[in-house]
This record gives C-alpha cells, structure tokens and sequence, in this order.
C-alpha cells in the first residue's frame, strides 16, 4: 500500500520485502494468505498486531455488558433532556396562514397546521406522517397541503392515498379551521411489519 | 408495527417538529455517546460534546437533504465536535512532559469501578499519543467496525489517507501497548 511520500520512513520493509502496512491489511482483507502463513517476519507482526486487538476487543466488550448498558441508558436520558430544553429555547419562525375570515387578523403557524394533519394522517393504523407543507394558493387562502407517508404492507395505496386525505380535510375543517382546496399523499415508503425497519 | 425511519423523521424535525427531533436523539444517542467517549476518552467531555453537536443537528437540519444517512451525518457532526475538543486540548501539552490524562470515568456500577479495568485504561493512554485525526479514524475503524470510505465520508477526508492514519495509528498503539505489557 501506498501512503504516500512522507509516508516512507514510517512504514519500514521486513526483511521477507513486504512493508508492515501490507502484512496488516493482507491479514484483514485476505486471511489465509499463504506467504504471511509461512513467513517469520509476517508472523511477528501480525503477533504484535494480535496483542493490541486483544486490548481493543476487551475495551469493546467493557462496554457491551450489562453495567455498560444501563449507564448508557441514563446517560441518554441525561442528554435528550438537556438538548430538549435547548431546542426548545430556540425560536424558529416559520410562516404564518390565516385562519377564518380576512378581517379575523387570526394566524397559524405551518408548523403547527403540519402537527395537527400529521396527528390526523396517523390515527390510521401502521402509517406514520414525515414532511408537511401547507401553503396557500391566494393570499387569504385556500390552502393546498402536501404530505409524505410511509405506511405498512397492508395498505391498498390508493385506499391509503384516499384514507388520508379525508382524515387531512377533516383536520382541516374541524381542528384547524382552515380551507384546503386539495391533498397532496406521496407514499415514500412501505414498512414490512413484519419487524423489518425501514432504512 | 416498526418505528418510522430516520428519514422520515429527519424531514419532520426540519420542519420544525421538535418531538420527531427528540425520536432521533433517543434513537442514535447511545451510539454517538459511545463513539464520543471513545474519541475523548471522558464519559463527561462526551456528553458534552454530543449535546452540542445534537444541538447544532437541530440549527442545520433543514440543509439535511438525505443524501448521507442520518446516522452518518451526525457521526460527522459528533466527529467533528470531539476533533475540535481535542485540538484545543493539545496546546496545554507541553512535549516534555505529557501531563496526565482525564482518569476515563468507568461506568457507575462500584464493582465494575473496582474491577478497575487496567489494561483499557493502558489503552486510553497509550491513545494520548496519537494525533486527533488519527485518534479519531482509528477508533472508527477498530472500536466503531466502520469501512475505510464510510470514515473517510465522516472525517472528510480520503479513502487513502484514512489508512494511512489508522495504520499510523496501530503503529504507535501495538509500540505502546507491547511495552506496557
């Protein structure tokens, strides 16, 4: 292997004419090498290599035991709730879409309009709601939302296409109160329920 | 029913939806904590460097376009972060004398303290002399199993430089280690 020039002195030739980064990696990529097999100098390399992966397999293992595992556990209690209380401090203003009537003067935030249509879309067994954009086709409305969905195996896509439209409507009318003229449903993905998870 | 995927997710916390962002933290802390730890070689400068780096996830995740996997994405971040820990660290080093490591806070459990696990703890510090970048690439390859390409994606970096580091890396490590045994 090349390291490249300044890597000369670092990576010494053994006696056998292999330098040592090759012995390793030919060890890695093709075990049963027959030149590494019979070669002292390979073999004493490879010894050397062998005592530090003794140290870094028992430092992997300390942390794959019990113990390990439940102070990992309460170490990402810890973090979660302290980025939690950080992202929450953080403002991020999105746009704003009129609710009821122009002279009303009353707005909702696309954010929190997507909540409540995602909220809708998964009332529907096996189907989880992802991105959500609402926007408006004329300054007072009406608005037009578009919504991606992953959904599990058992749905009919144009049922579930369907399905999810009128629960976004009746969100719409009943929970928002805003005007959607039409629903956007891209299935992105389909999950195997049968405990595969999606990538 | 499986969980939603991290893409989907993702797409939510980019649009604002801090629960959906609160599912990702859950999700890959661990992983990250644990990566962390092993770059800094602190439970506590971990923690701290992981939370910063979720934090700024949060700030830069509407630029997150999934072309990356999520998971990847945040060991660049995390990364990134533990690398910047580091350099910062290095100048209290003076070359003479190299000044005692952070004692690695081994996990709570008093017999897993007591069991005192001293050949990790040689590795820890036989780590003290590695390089950041080098510190950084070999525990993603050896203690993190990742391929040469998927570092070299997270440390940006080559494909080609990323074996040099880590055999650099070993190179030191296997000296280190063979002398303290």
């Amino acid at each position: 292997m090349a390291l490249g020039d300044d890597a000369y002195e670092e990576d010494p030739a053994l006696p056998c004419g292999r330098t040592l980064s090759e012995v390793w990696e030919k060890a890695e990529e093709t075990p049963d090498d027959p030149h590494a097999a019979g070669c002292p100098h390979c073999q004493e390399a490879l010894t050397r290599l062998g005592v530090l992966d003794d140290y870094v397999r028992e430092a992997r293992d300390s942390t794959a035991d019990e113990a390990a595992e439940a102070a990992d556990a309460a170490a990402t209690e810890r973090l979660t709730a302290r980025v939690m209380d950080l992202v929450r401090t953080e403002l991020r203003p999105g746009r704003t879409l009129p609710l009821g009537e122009p002279a009303d003067d009353v707005w909702i935030t696309e954010a929190a309009a997507a909540k409540a249509f995602r909220a809708a879309a998964e009332t529907l067994p096996a189907v989880y709601a992802g991105s959500c954009r609402v926007a408006l086709t004329a300054p007072e409305g009406p608005m037009t939302v578009s919504m991606e969905v992953e959904a599990g195996l058992r749905w009919e896509l144009p049922e579930l296409a369907e399905q999810v439209r009128r629960r976004v409507r009746a969100a719409a009318d009943e929970a928002v109160g805003v005007t959607v003229s039409a629903v956007d449903v891209r299935i992105v993905d389909l999950i195997d329920e049968s405990g595969e998870e999606p990538a | 029913m499986p969980e939603p995927g991290d893409g989907l997710l993702a797409a939510r916390a980019a649009e604002g939806d801090e629960g959906a962002f609160e599912v990702l933290v859950r999700r890959h802390g661990p992983s990250l904590l644990r990566l962390a730890t092993r770059i800094l070689n602190s439970r506590t400068d971990a923690e701290d460097a992981v939370q910063d780096a979720f934090v700024n996830a949060w700030r830069r995740i509407p630029e997150f376009r999934g072309d990356a996997s999520f998971s990847t994405w945040m060991y660049r971040i995390v990364t990134n972060r533990c690398l910047n820990v580091l350099r910062a660290r290095r100048p209290t080093q003076d070359l003479g004398s190299v000044p005692e490591p952070p004692a690695p806070e081994h996990a709570s459990s008093p017999v897993r303290a007591a069991e005192s696990r001293a050949s990790v703890r040689a590795l820890g510090d036989a780590m003290q002399g590695l390089t950041p970048e080098q510190r950084a690439c070999w525990v993603l390859r050896e203690l993190q199993g990742l391929p040469y390409d998927e570092i070299a994606d997270i440390v940006g970096s080559t494909h080609q430089a990323v074996r040099g580091r880590v055999f650099r890396a070993r190179r030191h490590l296997t000296e280190a280690m063979s002398s303290w045994r």
